[in-house]
């Protein structure tokens, strides 16, 4: 097969830090090639550099046997490549078709051909099968949907290569399936598809050819024949896997948490709640399982006091509550690892110290007068035993924590929410972004809380942690509960249907 | 009271409307583009006084207002590349920074003025631009004179409306630029230049801005002194929120804020009895009520206000 | 490192007076002026005599306050842009109960003028506050507003209700605040703003309130979620702000003008903003800036008489800081020039660097 796109020996370099380490990749045209790592292992940053988002360091890239220098996003667009990113770069103020004309100059007119383009549009929608109407806002479709005039954007300039980047990270089962099929439609047009993932089975299934990459280098290409789970899974971290050997426990009796048909903005399927009952007893690990958006913000943010119901009762130790606001729930000792830890669990340009203290300026190992003198020393002191107990790897304490890694965030997030043995922990995503290693000393925080009595949520679109961490797994689909499952052998296949919806 | 309103007053308060409302237009539409693609610019006021500033000047010297117009306009440009600059390049805080040109550009301007004439100058007047009536439909009774007999900078200014309403509904370069504004990074890449985008609507913002200040000094009052603008840029700030980032409903609020400013100026010529002071407060506390009333949450270009920078993570 | 971005945070503004200075000598040689003579004019205007000495802390204290205003409202996050009509309101009611009260010791009608000021300023900055939280609205444009109201307010009184004789001004008030040492007029109005500042200083790195308002100004989501009443503390942030703005109108009528007139208060709340920008939003800071602008103040007069140079070359280099100032904050946190600044202060050292590379690369381009 000739290779229609060859990236030779591409590094990039940040600063010191080798983002790309010669990598070898290429792909032919009618192919799919799956680049297959952990976060962090440099996917992204390959994927961007072919889009002339960043240059290579060194190395030459070659379309069609020629060598090419992709110095701009406009350049690859010409280029005949075309990417779906992660997080979508759609405008949700426009519609999808102002979306898919956007930056499109292929003649030279200044004024929008609205009927011609519409018809151009909705033939390539018809060749593909990439089912989208044409007239609504963006904010109006489905996630799926949102997809599918990504490709479409992309395909109507004129793609010949088409970069997915985790495209299965947001879509239910059912939707991966139409995803699958599209993506064999392309094959059969002789597109070429870059198909980025960790998820093996995904992988596995449509693929032609894989390439690992680890820590920035090209671990190995295999054909697919070649390949099988176990296999992958070890090249792509680099060890053995290590598979969930937590204890699972029972549900306590001694509840901490409540939810009594609670409802929140209940017409809204993507984020509100219809209906939600759940306990969480003293000790237990309950997960929620659920395609991102299908209320569990909503319900990470009720359980925290953030938003309140519209109708339905919160229990917080058996204790009714009466005002939602997060420092109500604080004082219940509620602990809250939000989803987003830069802007909702840190504050950047302040430092650890002050990040750790957030919550403890009234308590007098660290202030006179109830919070009237804050003792900087005193602060500090402590800031340094947590920085050590929990391992937050940082250069001073004194540091914004703006600069720190992700996992060093987490960290000092955990520090700060556990350190006072809550009573309930709201987990969201708590490793999203995370290293491995990081991402192993999350799991173990939050079993070795759950071990001191502590009820924790967690809310995670990472389904393979779901199974790992929890003792209970709640499913959660349009704002609903639809179903509750034991954490101890789950029944899997059960609770996939559940998260798309599909129920008993 | 009641005796005011008569015909000649109402025709005499609307067109002084439709001039008064008419810097507060052009400046707002300036605002406009530049919160279009991601650039919130506070600094309008300081813009406008370094506009109003030049716009006299050359108007002094040449005796030609239409060239100190525009002089006035490219004084803006050079203004605010100093903001365009330090915003999209250094990415500064674009409050703070459009505040450093609210403290900046009048400066300048006031010392140019006392450079000029010496420090100690009495006021000194140059030509005002002469209205140009339009043929045959300046003559239609009442309408005519309200709407066709003014300087040709009005018509302009009206004109811009249904130009950027075109501009940003109906063009590709229009949509573009608004995906600037919306999603900078989406923008990036499908291959739309970002910085480019931005330092043109910086230029735009500063040509039309420049344009508002010098058509103050060089169609409606035949003199420069320190304060001239007196927050018009503030006001055209709000009849961008007011107007909800759609040039017709820009368009409204200054009229709206025209018709404050031309209802108590008619009402100080008057001679009511109502000290000017407190008439004079009524454009400013109408901004304050209209805002208060309509003028609820955010809206606007979603990544209004935001730095940009190429290799973000 | 912490230590390394307080040096840069002196020393931005510091690089920026420098250059505002270079560049305003250069202007002066363009109009055909000495600039080397000029500055000296400065100096000695500033400097040459005790009354100069007095009079650059006079025109420092209204800075003062109107700089502490702005720090305290951006400290929290919200802009404040008010400070010049709460500084003239808080003058208005100071002067109204100094013409009419009777009866009461000067020390405590002083007293109670400086409070009752306070409260006012404190009121008119209530108003941006609260159409924020309540309505959505844009303080900057609110407090704006809110100035012009101010001084028409102001200039209604002056030439109507409250005027005395032929030239539209008040009154005089009676009671004054005790002069100093004898230098000139200053007041003792300098020491409330300097024992403010520290106040302030006080409060903010060393309260939990304080420590809640900056986190609040920092990122105001984390700060909810950590349960930070936040609308509640942009409120009082900015009723704050405008009580100092207003104490320091008190002040100044008691002080240095006793009497409304045209042009009181013109220009502070602006100068207020720069002085607290150049001051790094740090109130010691901002107190260093304020004294700065008001000895370049009263060195400007005479070094207009002594070369002809307009004062404004003295408004411009002031400007200049400004725009240096900022930029030059700016500059430094671009993400390449702190890596630079970062990177310079730890020597290579390859063993750590290994270590924490995977965490490197996620921060570096993780996938957003």
């Amino acid at each position: 097969m000739e290779a229609f796109l060859k990236m030779e020996n591409i590094t990039k370099k940040f600063g010191e830090v080798s983002a790309n380490k010669n990598i070898n990749f290429s792909v032919a045209a009618g192919e799919v090639h799956t680049l297959l790592g952990e976060n962090g292992a440099g996917k992204s940053t390959l994927m961007n550099i072919l889009m002339g988002l960043y240059q290579p360091t060194a190395g030459q890239i070659y379309l069609r046997g020629e060598p090419v220098r992709i110095d701009s996003p406009s350049k690859a667009v010409k280029l005949g490549l075309g990417m779906v990113h992660q997080h979508f770069m759609l405008v949700e103020a426009m519609t999808v078709f102002e979306n898919i004309i956007l930056g499109v100059s292929k003649d030279h007119a200044v004024f929008i051909k609205k009927d011609r383009m519409k018809k151009e549009i909705l033939a390539l929608a018809a060749r593909y099968s990439l089912d989208v109407e044409i007239d609504k806002p963006i904010t109006e479709i489905s996630v799926g949907a949102q997809q599918r005039v990504e490709i479409l954007k992309a395909l109507y300039r004129g793609a010949e290569l088409l970069i997915l980047d985790e495209p299965t990270a947001a879509l239910t089962d059912l939707e991966v399936e139409g995803l699958f099929r599209i993506i064999r439609k392309l094959k059969k047009e002789n597109k070429s598809v870059v198909f980025i993932s960790h998820k093996m089975r995904e992988v596995l299934e449509i693929s032609d050819r894989i390439t690992i990459l680890r820590t920035g280098e090209t671990v190995k290409t295999l054909k697919k024949e070649e390949a099988d789970a176990d296999g992958l899974a070890n090249l792509m971290i680099g060890k053995e896997l290590v598979l969930s050997d937590y204890k699972k426990v029972a549900s306590s009796k001694e509840k901490v948490v409540s939810l009594n048909g609670v409802c929140y903005q209940k017409s809204s399927k993507h984020s509100g709640l219809n209906d939600v009952s759940l306990e969480v007893g003293k000790g237990e690990i309950v997960g929620i399982a659920g395609v991102d958006g299908n209320g569990q913000s909503q319900l990470a943010q009720l359980l925290t006091g953030v938003i309140g119901p519209e109708s339905g009762e919160v229990f917080v130790k058996a204790e009714r509550i009466s005002k939602y606001a997060p420092e109500a729930f604080i004082m219940k000792n509620v602990a809250h690892i939000p989803e987003d830890r830069n802007k909702m669990g840190l504050i950047g340009n302040m430092t650890v110290t002050e990040n750790l203290m957030l919550k403890r300026l009234k308590s007098d190992e660290i202030s006179y007068g109830k919070g009237a003198f804050l003792r900087r020393r005193a602060m500090k002191q402590s800031a340094e035993k947590l920085k050590d107990k929990y391992d937050i790897r940082c250069a001073s304490t004194e540091q914004e924590t703006r600069n720190l890694s992700g996992g060093n965030q987490q960290k000092i997030i955990l520090a700060r929410e556990l350190e006072e043995n809550p009573d309930l922990l709201v987990a969201v995503h708590p490793t999203r972004g995370l290293d491995i290693g990081a991402t192993q000393y999350v799991h173990d925080a939050m079993i070795a809380s759950r071990d001191k009595g502590c009820g924790v949520v967690l809310i995670s679109a990472d389904f393979d942690e779901v199974l790992k961490l929890s003792d209970r797994i709640a499913v959660m689909f349009e704002g609903r509960i639809v179903g509750i499952y034991p954490g101890e052998n789950p029944p899997i296949r059960d609770i996939s249907l559940a998260m798309a919806g599909k129920v008993e | 009271m009641t005796t005011i309103w008569n015909a000649t007053f109402i025709s005499e308060l609307l067109l002084s409307m439709i001039r008064m409302a008419t810097p507060i237009l052009i400046v707002a539409i300036a605002e406009l583009y530049s919160e279009k693609a991601g650039l919130v610019n506070i600094g309008l006021d300081g813009i406008m006084a370094f506009g109003s500033l030049v716009g006299f000047l050359v108007s002094y010297i040449t005796g030609n207002p239409y060239l100190g117009l525009f002089a006035g306009a490219f004084g803006g440009i050079a203004i605010n590349m100093v903001y365009a600059v330090c915003t999209i390049q250094l990415g500064a805080e674009q409050i703070v920074y459009g505040m450093a040109i609210n403290i900046f550009a009048p400066a300048i301007a006031s010392f140019i003025y006392k450079i000029y004439f010496g420090i100690s100058s009495s006021l000194i007047s140059a030509q005002l631009m002469k209205p140009l009536p339009i043929p045959v439909l300046s003559h239609i009774p009442y309408v005519g004179d309200v709407l066709f007999n003014h300087t040709p900078i009005v018509y302009l200014a009206y004109l811009l409306v249904p130009l950027t309403y075109v501009f940003f509904n109906k063009t590709r370069a229009g949509l573009n630029y608004t995906a600037v504004g919306e999603y900078p990074k989406a923008a990036e890449s499908l291959g739309i230049n970002v910085i480019r985008t931005k330092y043109i609507a910086s230029i735009i913002c500063g040509f039309l801005a420049g344009l508002g200040g010098a058509y103050l000094t060089t169609c409606y009052i035949s003199t420069y002194s320190d304060g001239v603008v007196s927050g018009r840029g503030f006001i055209a700030l709000s009849a961008v929120i007011f107007g909800r980032w759609a040039p017709g409903g820009v368009l409204l609020a200054a009229l709206l804020f025209g018709f404050t400013d031309a209802l108590q100026l008619r009402l100080q010529v008057l001679n009511s009895g109502m000290p000017y002071q407190l008439l004079a407060m009524i454009p400013y506390l109408c901004t304050l009520f209209v805002l208060a009333f309509f003028g609820i949450k955010k809206a606007g270009p979603k990544a209004n206000g935001k730095p940009y920078f190429k290799e973000e993570r | 490192m912490k230590l390394r971005n307080q040096i840069i945070k002196i020393i931005v503004p510091i690089l920026a007076i420098l250059l505002s200075f270079l560049i305003g000598g250069i202007l002066i040689a363009a109009i055909g002026g000495n600039p080397k003579e000029a500055f000296l004019y400065l100096l000695k205007g500033a400097f040459g005599s005790k009354a100069n000495v007095g009079e650059s802390f006079v025109k420092a204290t209204p800075l003062i306050f109107t700089g502490l205003a702005a720090t305290f409202a951006y400290r929290c996050g919200v802009f404040n842009l008010g400070a010049e009509g709460q500084f003239v309101m808080g003058a208005v009611v100071s002067v109204y109960i100094g013409t009419t009260v009777t009866g009461l010791p000067d020390a405590l009608l002083i007293t109670v003028s400086l409070i009752c000021g306070a409260i006012t300023g404190g009121l008119w900055g209530f108003i941006p506050g609260i159409l924020k939280i309540w309505r959505g609205l844009n303080e900057m444009i609110v407090s704006i507003m809110l100035n012009y109201v101010a001084i028409l307010f102001m200039g209604y009184l002056y030439s109507g209700p409250l005027r005395e004789g032929s030239v539209p001004q008040t009154a005089a008030v009676t009671a004054k605040l005790m002069r100093l040492f004898g230098l000139s007029r200053m007041h003792i109005g300098i020491v409330i703003a300097v024992v403010l500042a520290g106040i302030i200083y006080y409060f903010m790195f060393y309260t939990d309130g304080g420590f809640k308002l900056r986190a609040v100004g920092l990122n105001s989501t984390a700060a909810a979620f950590n349960g930070f009443p936040v609308n509640r503390l942009m409120i009082l942030s900015f009723v704050i702000s405008g009580a100092i703005a207003g104490l320091g109108g008190s002040v100044e009528l008691h002080g240095t003008q006793y009497r409304l007139m045209s042009g009181f208060g013109q220009g502070y709340g602006f100068d207020g903003v720069a002085i607290a920008l150049i001051g790094q939003l740090n109130p010691i800071g901002t107190v260093l800036v304020a004294y700065l602008f008001a000895v370049l103040r009263t060195g400007a007069t005479t070094m207009q008489v002594g070369t002809g140079m307009p004062t404004s070359v003295i408004d411009i280099i002031q400007a200049l800081v400004i725009v240096f100032a900022v930029a030059g904050s700016a500059f430094v946190n671009l993400p390449k020039v702190r890596q630079f600044i970062v990177g310079a202060s730890f020597p290579e050292n390859p063993l750590k660097r290994k270590k924490n590379t995977p965490d490197a690369i996620e921060k570096g381009v993780g996938e957003s």
